[in-house]
């Protein structure tokens, strides 16, 4: 979709958050998609890697993608369960569940700075 | 997350959630939107379809019907050009383009941005028109009360699984174009069962601008969102 908007935004945050000094060490940036972020990871890595060059300065940080699945929470039995094929159904007593406790994540989970 | 002034960042930091959610600025923004229609008391839908499914049409009828009941105004986002919105003045709405200049989807600061050359005294009902694209504009909160979804039954009836953010959002969901649906290989029932799937509770009619079929039922159920919506403002006053 708009992953080159993304990546800027991945970068603004961390820029937000620590220092020109602390960026200088950045070496790996964690992020995780949900499933239902509707963004392709494959077209970040490209994303991330056009931006990478132009902005220059982020050249040797690794960008590690996490994809999570759908995953509801059912009312009535209070399990929690993976949505397969777009059906959001509890997978235990069948009840239709619109819960939704993953699977929209756009975030950045970790990252990694020299020791 | 740790606090920049106190200590350089070393070795591998977890994050926060909350700061490091690449979406949150779009959150934030439609927030301030939200919070600004409930003073106003005036409903916000966000209209979101596939490009040429008849949003605008459907917008043009229910103007037409229910411009001397209610004061709408309607933004409409487009790649390029101004037609949609002077489609919408023809029919005596008034209708403010927004130009996304190639973006495939509209964002909460546009809709903030617009609404500051907007005059909204008065207004009962604001309307998104959002551009035509099934895929991105469902993860971009507007700050809406309702996200109301078109399928047209030129589509096919195998839509909603593909697209399933979209329909997982919407509150309801029109099949446009019903005046057609004799005409094509179009299932009703399996366009519901494929949206029920996605989510259980939703409302789904099918409506054509052409024949006016279910054009009654919309106007009905947007008629009773925007009392809805007033009485919920002058309630809090």
């Amino acid at each position: 979709m708009h992953e080159v908007s993304l990546v800027r935004s991945i970068l603004s945050t961390l820029e937000e958050q620590f220092s020109p000094e602390e960026l200088q060490q950045l070496k790996q940036i964690d992020l995780q998609i949900g499933v239902f972020a509707n963004v392709e990871p494959l077209l970040m890595q490209n994303a991330f890697e056009a931006v990478k060059k132009a902005d220059g300065r982020y050249e040797h940080v690794v960008l590690h993608i996490e994809t999570l699945p759908i995953k509801i929470h059912c009312e009535d039995c209070g399990v929690s369960s993976l949505v397969e094929n777009y059906v959001f159904v509890c997978s235990r007593c069948k009840k239709p569940s619109n819960q939704l406790i993953q699977g929209t994540e756009l975030l950045i989970k970790r990252v990694h700075f020299e020791d | 997350m740790v606090d920049k002034s106190t200590k350089a960042a070393r070795g591998t930091v977890l994050c926060d959630n909350a700061n490091m959610n690449l979406l949150k600025a779009n959150d934030f923004v439609a927030e301030s939107i939200r919070r600004k229609m409930a003073e106003m008391g005036i409903l916000l839908l966000n209209i979101t379809s596939s490009a040429g499914s008849g949003k605008t049409t459907l917008l043009q009828e229910t103007g037409k019907r229910l411009k001397e009941e209610f004061k709408i105004k309607i933004l409409v986002g487009d790649l390029e050009t101004e037609r949609d919105a002077e489609r919408l003045r023809e029919a005596g709405v008034e209708a403010l383009q927004i130009v996304t200049g190639g973006i495939c989807h509209l964002e909460g600061q546009m809709i903030l941005q617009a609404m500051d050359a907007m005059d909204l005294d008065g207004v009962d009902i604001l309307i998104i028109e959002n551009v035509g694209n099934l895929v991105c504009p469902a993860s971009f909160d507007l700050g809406e009360d309702y996200r109301v979804t078109l399928l047209a039954s030129t589509e096919g009836d195998d839509k909603p699984k593909k697209y399933p953010r979209m329909f997982f959002t919407s509150d309801l969901v029109l099949i446009s174009k019903s005046d057609l649906l004799p005409h094509l290989p179009f299932s009703v029932e399996a366009a519901m069962q494929d949206v029920r799937d996605v989510n259980p509770a939703i409302e789904v009619f099918p409506v054509s601008s052409l024949t006016g079929e279910g054009i009654d039922k919309w106007c009905n159920w947007l008629r009773e969102k925007a009392i809805a919506k007033k009485k919920s403002t002058t309630a809090n006053v």
